[in-house]
């Protein structure tokens, strides 16, 4: 999936996984920018009676990078308290909840919001915000929409911020593109082959912990400017998220893991897929200790990535104009590592310098699109992914055709795509807004409400 | 780890935690002219001996590390560690 449990260590840490991150200029709010970041892939919406919740222990943050260097210029960081009310009940709730304050949510959870600013002493924005519970179900979490949105926090400067449940957003055919790269609706064509077929999204029905924040978009420009000028480098700002352990972590008999020591980031995502899919095997867990800006030890498998060299094999005749393309992928590695330039694509550029990081890089100057498009820039919509990510961004197809080689041309013009290129996809969609499936909102937090716990049905299985 | 090691190993540990706090008190001759200050904090502090042969001892406490460079309490701590 997009960064849900791509990396064998935090795999094993869901707590601390962070699945997916997001940044756009707000659709209805232009002059701020909603940067969202989800944690706690694959969530059970009926997952009790001990529900996820955030880690007390974790120390997750959104980061800008604003002056082309990688590095963390601005930094959001999030602490979460979690409490239990009645400790002689093994329930979550000891009745209806109808207001994050009732007494009847028997572990509620709090958090603070820190802004860290390069140079600058940390200032915190708040502290004491309430997430919501989980939906639980009809009975214990009454009209979730009006429940959840009393979570909905203002904050100083303009900011606004969002911490809990959600439904998930991104989609992908997980069961069949990690059975040997099969994508069904070209399986037919499979070096396994069976009858093309409709795309499952492996996600679906299934929610994740968001953290949503609203900034005027001068909360993270170096200066403090607001942006107008698409064509200027310093409208650009690299964005990702990370979660963070204390370095030791001992067993007391009396009192149970005890953390002691300066944080270390175990988790980060930027691009979608980055280190799930580039990335070898090996290298994951390293990958995902180290900073942005120490991102240049993987441009190789940027420029040489192995799913490209897995398609034509994999999907025999498909692909041979891939097949026989050896240059290093100068396309990819602007997409993912440095941001394109100038003169690539008509009208766009969001190129943050020459450092090789990943990063989401968004181009702030770039108004939000009146129909956006899945497929973003590539399909004509400059204010999808790759300039941010929004939540209906289709980046299973962008990804895919692009290595597939639909976008070598735009840096590559004697290149000549092969057809499947602008073709492929994993067929699997958002489901429609329709019998409780998730609906993104209008407004911020924009994410769609978690499925309930006694509203989901179970899936289906089969040996 | 069998159980008898355990203890052996916690028991270490909390020598190290002490033998750290008069190494800072009083350096050795291997340690630093100056020793870090790892401030007044009470709660339980975890000596992590991350290379033998450099004498490098990480002292966790709250959120913050100290890193300091001690051949004798690593001596000691390499001995207490051996049973």
């Amino acid at each position: 999936m997009s960064s849900h449990r791509e990396a064998p260590e935090i795999s094993k840490d869901p707590v601390a996984d962070n699945t997916d991150t997001y940044a756009f200029v707000s659709p209805d709010k232009p002059n701020t920018v909603t940067l969202i970041a989800n944690f706690i892939p694959s969530q059970i919406p009926e997952g009790g009676p001990n529900f996820y919740e955030f880690g007390d222990d974790v120390l997750y943050e959104i980061i800008i990078s604003n002056r082309g260097k990688a590095q963390d210029d601005i930094t959001y960081q999030f602490r979460f308290t979690t409490v239990i009310r009645n400790p002689n009940t093994f329930l979550y709730n000891t009745g209806p909840i109808t207001k994050i304050t009732d007494a009847t949510w028997n572990r509620p959870q709090t958090y603070s919001v820190t802004r860290v600013e390069r140079g600058k002493a940390p200032q915190q924005l708040a502290s004491g915000l309430l997430c919501p519970p989980v939906n639980v179900g009809v009975r214990s979490t009454p009209n979730y929409a009006a429940l959840a949105a009393q979570a909905i926090y203002n904050l100083p400067g303009g900011r606004k911020v969002f911490a809990g449940q959600r439904g998930e957003s991104f989609h992908v055919d997980l069961g069949s593109i990690f059975d040997l790269g099969t994508l069904r609706p070209f399986q037919n064509l499979h070096l396994i082959p069976s009858a093309a077929a409709a795309g499952v999204n492996g996600t679906q029905a299934t929610n994740v912990h968001t953290i949503a924040l609203q900034v005027p978009k001068r909360d993270l420009t170096v200066g403090g400017h607001d942006p107008t000028d698409p064509k200027a480098q310093d409208s650009v700002i690299g964005v990702y998220a990370s979660a963070s352990r204390q370095r030791s972590k001992v067993w007391d008999d009396n009192n149970g893991w005890q953390w002691h020591g300066p944080f270390r980031q175990v988790s980060r995502l930027a691009n979608p897929l980055f280190n799930e899919v580039i990335v070898p095997m090996a290298m994951k867990d390293r990958w995902n200790r180290v900073d942005p800006s120490d991102d240049n030890q993987f441009a190789q498998f940027v420029l040489n990535p192995e799913l490209a060299r897995l398609l034509p094999v994999l999907y025999p005749g498909v692909f041979p104009h891939l097949a026989a393309y050896t240059k290093p992928r100068a396309d990819l590695a602007a997409i993912l590592l440095t941001g394109i330039p100038a003169g690539v694509v008509p009208g766009f550029q969001n190129f943050t310098g020459t450092r090789q990081a990943d990063l989401l890089r968004l181009n702030l100057a770039i108004p939000p699109s009146a129909n956006p498009n899945p497929l973003g820039l590539v399909a004509g919509d400059p204010a999808g992914f790759p300039n941010g990510r929004r939540l209906l961004d289709d980046v299973v197809t962008v990804e895919l055709r692009a290595v597939a080689g639909l976008t070598i041309p735009l840096v590559d013009p004697s290149f000549s795509p092969d057809g499947a290129a602008s073709l492929i996809q994993d067929g699997t969609a958002l489901p429609p807004a329709s019998n409780n499936l998730p609906a993104f909102l209008n407004t911020f937090p924009y994410v769609p409400l978690p499925g309930g716990g006694y509203q989901t049905m179970p899936g289906t299985t089969s040996p | 780890m069998k159980d008898t090691s355990r203890r052996g190993f916690l028991t270490v540990a909390g020598v190290g935690a002490a033998a750290a706090g008069v190494a800072a008190a009083v350096p050795s001759a291997a340690a630093a002219a100056k020793p870090p200050d790892i401030g007044d904090a009470e709660g339980p502090l975890v000596a992590y001996v991350t290379d033998v042969r450099t004498s490098e001892v990480a002292l966790l406490v709250g959120e913050r590390e100290v890193v300091v460079h001690d051949k004798d309490l690593v001596a000691r701590l390499n001995h207490a560690a051996k049973g």
